[in-house]
């Protein structure tokens, strides 16, 4: 350049410019509010392999003209966070984050930051500032705490979310009305890792969710039964079906980053019915706890950019 | 340090250095669904370009929701839904280190 300024660091890579934008610190996010827990086990359902992760949907705003690139910082290190949804009215924006498990004792604080141009309000008078050669359009301003990143990388999620064996799926031949669920669809052990430095109960991630899976679990019954001397037959059938919609999720913990998945919503359906007639009759019902959103699939499996910084520097 | 840039807060403490690394905020633009987007950044030509991806009013329990294709090649970020694909609508934030 012929004029302006730039700061390089040590390691060559420019940290300061006044043809490029650093992010500054806004604030944190103003927690406001949780959905109570929900998915710790299946809706209606109580046998074999019920239990789930579960999961809290914490929702929070921040006022900013633009949007922000928002940092998780858990509060429990062992849960997996992500911002699964954002939206704004005006420059109210609000987010909402899953974290895994069905306490809501553990919300993560959200470190919200934006362009030196978005901040407002510092009324100190020491510090340093860049403006692009308009003028006006700062690029840097050390009153609003500039982004320092300690790491980073891409992550991307396995392909099954689930901790059983395989995919699960679709079987025939069980017993009228069996609707035992032989699948693990927790996701304790499905996670992909990368490295991190730095004291992990201090660092804070920014990472997109977008990674999405459903599974089900089906299996049809069947009995056929008849009369004397084989009179009268009647075809008994039911169908068991347990599925679970997953969400992208990040964990942080002592050297690594994990991308891995929690369960968003679930759903157990029961149907039992018998031909009319026949000598025997016999049990009927149904039930169902939910609609699956979409047949079984993980959607939007391509590599994430992460960025980690430490949240110790920010108010 | 012997050398490099030192900014400190009106308190004493340090706020930025030289020793730091950061990420430089490039661009932040909405694409909406089904939408594609293309735009070039010559300022940042050979430097490293990531991008961060938040789907927005995204009804995630409802339906299948398809982020779109990014696709970073030399200092052009372009944005649009996978092929058969629906997309929905996305906030990109580029940004770029040396």
């Amino acid at each position: 350049m012929s004029y302006g300024f730039a700061a390089i660091n040590t390691s060559g890579q420019t940290i300061i410019s006044d043809e490029m934008e650093n992010l500054h610190f806004l604030g944190k996010a103003t927690l406001t509010g949780n959905d109570g827990g929900n998915y710790g086990d299946f809706p209606g359902y109580g046998g074999s392999n019920d239990t789930l992760d579960g999961r809290v949907i914490f929702t929070y705003t921040i006022t900013a003209t633009a949007p922000p690139l928002v940092f998780i910082k858990p509060s429990d290190y062992n849960r997996w966070h992500a911002i699964i949804t954002q939206s704004n009215s005006g420059t109210t924006w609000t987010f909402d984050v899953i974290a895994s498990g069905l306490s809501t004792s553990y919300a993560p604080e959200l470190f919200c930051f934006v362009n030196a141009n978005n901040t407002s309000g510092a009324t100190s008078t020491h510090g340093l500032i860049v403006w692009k050669a308009d003028g006006t359009t700062r690029t840097f301003d050390s009153r609003y705490n500039p982004l320092a990143i300690s790491d980073g990388g891409t992550l991307v999620p396995p392909l099954d979310p689930t901790d059983g064996s395989g995919l699960p799926g679709t079987t025939s031949g069980h017993s009228w009305n069996y609707a035992t669920n032989d699948h693990d669809f927790r996701s304790t052990t499905r996670y992909t890792s990368s490295a991190v430095t730095g004291t992990y109960s201090d660092l804070m991630f920014a990472a997109p969710s977008l990674a999405q899976a459903t599974y089900k679990r089906q299996m049809h019954g069947h009995k056929r039964s008849c009369g004397f001397l084989g009179c009268c037959c009647q075809n008994h059938d039911s169908t068991a079906a347990w599925w679970v919609m997953y969400r992208n999720t990040f964990r942080l913990r002592s050297g690594y980053m994990d991308a891995g998945w929690t369960n968003y919503a679930a759903g157990y359906s029961f149907s039992s019915s018998h031909e009319g007639g026949g000598w025997f009759g016999g049990g009927g019902g149904s039930y169902s706890s939910g609609t699956m959103p979409y047949t079984a699939k993980t959607i939007n499996l391509t590599s994430n950019a992460y960025i980690i910084a430490d949240s110790t520097r920010y108010g | 340090m012997s050398h490099g840039i030192n900014v400190y807060k009106a308190d004493g403490t340090l706020g930025f250095s030289t020793l730091d690394i950061t990420w430089m905020q490039i661009d932040q633009f909405t694409v909406a669904a089904n939408a594609s987007v293309s735009n070039t950044y010559p300022e940042i030509s050979g430097m490293t370009i990531i991008t961060q991806m938040q789907m927005i009013n995204d009804p995630p329990t409802s339906q299948e929701a398809y982020a779109p294709e990014v696709v970073i090649s030399g200092a052009t970020v372009s944005v649009a839904p996978y092929t058969s694909k629906t997309s929905e609508q996305v906030i990109i934030m580029v940004l770029a280190q040396d």
